[in-house]
């Protein structure tokens, strides 16, 4: 659930049950003695009349009377009426309880006191002397009004008097909306900082290295403005070292290649004017600069690619770029009457830099075409993989050349490690089969190599696939370019 | 080349170039190369002054790099574009996608990364001069006036090129493209003839510039009646204008 409506509810449910059993307990106590209060006042003057009247109607129409009279008023249920004689003998031989009977006592034995009140247990106890002089002690056990009998309702809106009102039911009304006014703007205010710093993080993620926290959040003085200012620190810091890094890069690529290329042309006007059996020389040259110039955009590319600097990422087809490879790869290997050729699975989406990956195929393709024998085929295929960390691609690339040596295998991908076919590699920089590894690596991906059952070498490649809604790509920016790579490369 | 050098028809205008290069010493390597090609070479070291000298008139093509100290050599392909349809060949990083792909879409007609190789420079502007040449006089005879396939149609002396009613601005690379399509209109062109017909030089493979060139003219033609692209990709072997008459029947 979003910070803001978390914050809001859990405040806002604080308020109302706090303020709610606020109410509750102030309805609970207050009314209980106030209410004990009126009873008494209501009751006390009562009982003390219905005792004389009681009195009066056994001392001039006998028990049986009385009986009668005491029907008449018992008639509310649960109340109970007794009357001792002076021995504390009950007129009717009723059974009293204990409380009954310890308040008619202390009646008995005070000479004070003509009437005591248990506001606890409800009962009301009158002395009084009929005509005869005979003293008579008259006991009314009111019951006890029940809580629970009451309506939750009538409970929380009932005021102090005891009776529930409108008023009060408005008063909860209030404090549950203004509450809620007040955690809503509280809760905002909390949450509202926190989005902004998380989608400031999104956008430096995403590369927008301009990207700062604003004022309205540094000015607020607290530790989310704290936070705000480090992080403008920091987006300062790697805003900094991210251009210097890619100023670098650029830099040494102008700086290495300004003098090939003038090289090169010099190279041209040498050829112009050559002069027997230079032809050799002047060829070698060019092909040495050729290697030069094809390391120093490796060592760029492989700098690219550790620094992450200017990794676009994009969602394309890999299987479709695998097609346009071996299309290429194709073309090349017919001199050699080799062919290559693709299968399994198709429509394969990835995320990445696909300009990198491409290079990464195209290198491993082009080494397999190199490596197979005369008039053989080199076969890619894709294959679709279920892996604990989701689905992805294996793209196998098999020559049918003569392999290599198992113990070297492994050292195939080390920088500017020279194969034991020296003679076919002389073209090599030893850097390919490194790079390729990093560009997977860093894709999510791998690659391995391993001697073919049955004969020739085989390349692994394996690239996590694309999923809808993956957080890690879902970034507002790859999605309108699926469509124009996929323009390109699709059908292929 | 010795081909082009027997074609005295060309107007002199067309053998001088422009070279924006911040590299002094290259310029002057150039020159050298280039005049006795029978070209005639200025050069100037920055972005602005390249987009003045350029608009000026004088000049059949640019070669222009994509570094430069003041401003990047697209934004000067972009000024150019805006005035001007004069062809202009970019030097690129080696090994820069993106620069190459940004450079054929924003109009260059050609790239060569650096450092290059002066023949295949001299190649590169050949080809591109030869097929401007071909623009110039508009003597094609093969198809006089328009070429109309479905609701396009194109026309070879203005190089106007309308959808429907609408107008639809291509580069001249993308025109020729087109223009070869259309011709073929309904059966699949390899992809190294494109190369060699439309680009004017011999196909090499793991060039992506023709695929680059159609991926952009299908961008600009959008899809067609049926919502597909126009034209196809046959896979191996190259690409196919749809002609919507036969599209039907084909599915069946």
């Amino acid at each position: 659930m979003r910070l803001h409506i978390k914050v809001f509810l859990w405040f806002w449910l604080g308020v109302v049950v706090v303020s709610g059993t606020l109410i509750g307990l102030t309805e609970l106590t207050h009314s209980r003695t106030q209410d004990d209060r009126l009873w008494q006042e209501k009751y006390g003057p009562r009982v003390d009349l219905w005792a004389r009247q009681e009195t009066h109607i056994l001392r001039t129409k006998g028990s049986v009377a009385l009986e009668a009279y005491v029907g008449s008023f018992q008639a509310d249920p649960g109340v109970l009426n007794y009357m001792f004689d002076v021995s504390g003998h009950e007129v009717f031989d009723r059974k009293a309880s204990t409380p009954v009977l310890t308040i008619v006592n202390a009646l008995m034995q005070s000479s004070g006191w003509t009437q005591r009140v248990d506001p606890v247990e409800r009962i009301i106890a009158e002395r009084v002397i009929d005509a005869n002089g005979n003293p008579y002690v008259v006991v009314v056990d009111f019951p006890e009004p029940s809580v629970l009998s009451r309506p939750l309702f009538e409970l929380l809106s009932a005021d102090f008097s005891g009776r529930p009102t409108r008023a009060s039911a408005v008063r909860l009304a209030a404090v549950v909306g203004v509450a809620g006014l007040f955690c809503f703007v509280l809760a905002r205010h909390i949450a509202a900082p926190i989005d902004r710093l998380r989608s400031a993080t999104k956008k430096i993620a995403r590369e927008q290295l301009e990207t700062r926290i604003d004022r309205d959040v540094l000015n607020r003085g607290d530790e989310l403005a704290d936070l705000g200012r480090d992080f403008n620190g920091m987006a300062d810091r790697i805003e900094h070292l991210v251009t210097a890094q890619r100023q670098l890069l650029s830099d040494v690529s102008h700086a290495l290649r300004s003098p090939l290329a003038r090289l090169n042309v010099a190279l041209g006007l040498a050829r112009r004017h050559s002069v027997a059996g230079i032809a050799e020389h002047l060829d070698r040259i060019e092909l040495e600069t050729e290697r030069l110039n094809t390391l120093i955009g490796q060592l760029l590319t492989m700098a690219r690619v550790d620094s992450g600097v200017g990794l676009e990422r994009k969602v394309f087809d890999v299987a479709a770029l695998v097609d346009e490879v071996a299309m290429d790869a194709d073309y090349e290997a017919r001199a050699r009457g080799c062919v290559v050729a693709v299968s399994g699975e198709r429509n394969c989406l990835v995320t990445g830099a696909a300009d990198l990956i491409r290079g990464a195929v195209e290198n491993v393709v082009r080494n397999a075409v190199r490596h197979t024998a005369d008039g053989t085929r080199v076969e890619i295929s894709l294959e679709r993989r279920e892996g604990a960390r989701g689905p992805s691609v294996l793209i196998n690339v098999r020559d049918r050349g003569a392999g290599v040596p198992d113990k070297v295998v492994p050292r195939l991908f080390v920088p500017f490690y020279r194969g034991p076919h020296t003679d076919n590699n002389q073209n090599g920089t030893g850097l390919g089969l490194a790079i390729t590894r990093r560009v997977f690596e860093v894709h999510g991906g791998s690659a391995t190599a391993a001697n073919a059952d049955g004969g020739g070498f085989v390349v692994s490649l394996e690239l996590p696939l694309y999923v809808q809604g993956d957080i890690l790509h879902q970034h507002a920016d790859t999605r309108p370019t699926t469509e124009e790579h996929g323009n390109a490369i699709t059908a292929a | 080349m010795t081909g082009y050098q027997s074609n005295t028809s060309v107007p002199p205008a067309t053998r001088h170039l422009l070279v924006v290069d911040d590299d002094t010493e290259l310029c002057q390597l150039l020159s050298e190369y280039l005049v006795p090609e029978g070209y005639d070479v200025e050069s100037v070291h920055s972005g602005m002054e390249g987009v003045e000298r350029a608009l000026s008139g004088d000049h059949a093509l640019v070669v222009l790099d994509v570094m430069l100290p003041d401003v990047r050599g697209f934004e000067v392909l972009r000024r150019l574009r805006a005035r001007s349809r004069m062809p202009v060949l970019m030097l690129t990083a080696r090994g820069n996608e993106q620069d190459r792909i940004l450079g054929l879409e924003m109009g260059a007609d050609d790239y060569l990364p650096k450092p290059f190789n002066p023949r295949e420079l001299c190649a590169r502007i050949e080809a591109i001069l030869r097929r401007s040449g071909n623009d110039a006089s508009a003597l094609d005879v093969r198809i006089p006036g328009d070429l109309i396939v479905d609701d396009v149609s194109i026309n070879r002396g203005s190089r106007a090129v309308r959808r429907g009613g609408e107008t639809i601005e291509l580069t001249t690379v993308e025109f020729d493209l087109l223009e070869a399509l259309l011709r073929n209109a309904g059966t699949v062109i390899p992809r190294d003839e494109l190369v060699r017909t439309v680009l004017n030089r011999s196909f090499s493979p793991f060039d992506r510039s023709i695929d680059t060139h159609v991926s952009n003219l299908r961008r600009k033609l959008g899809p067609g009646p049926d919502g597909l692209d126009r034209i196809k990709s046959v896979r191996g072997v190259g690409y196919q204008y749809t002609l919507w008459a036969l599209s039907g029947e084909l599915e069946k």
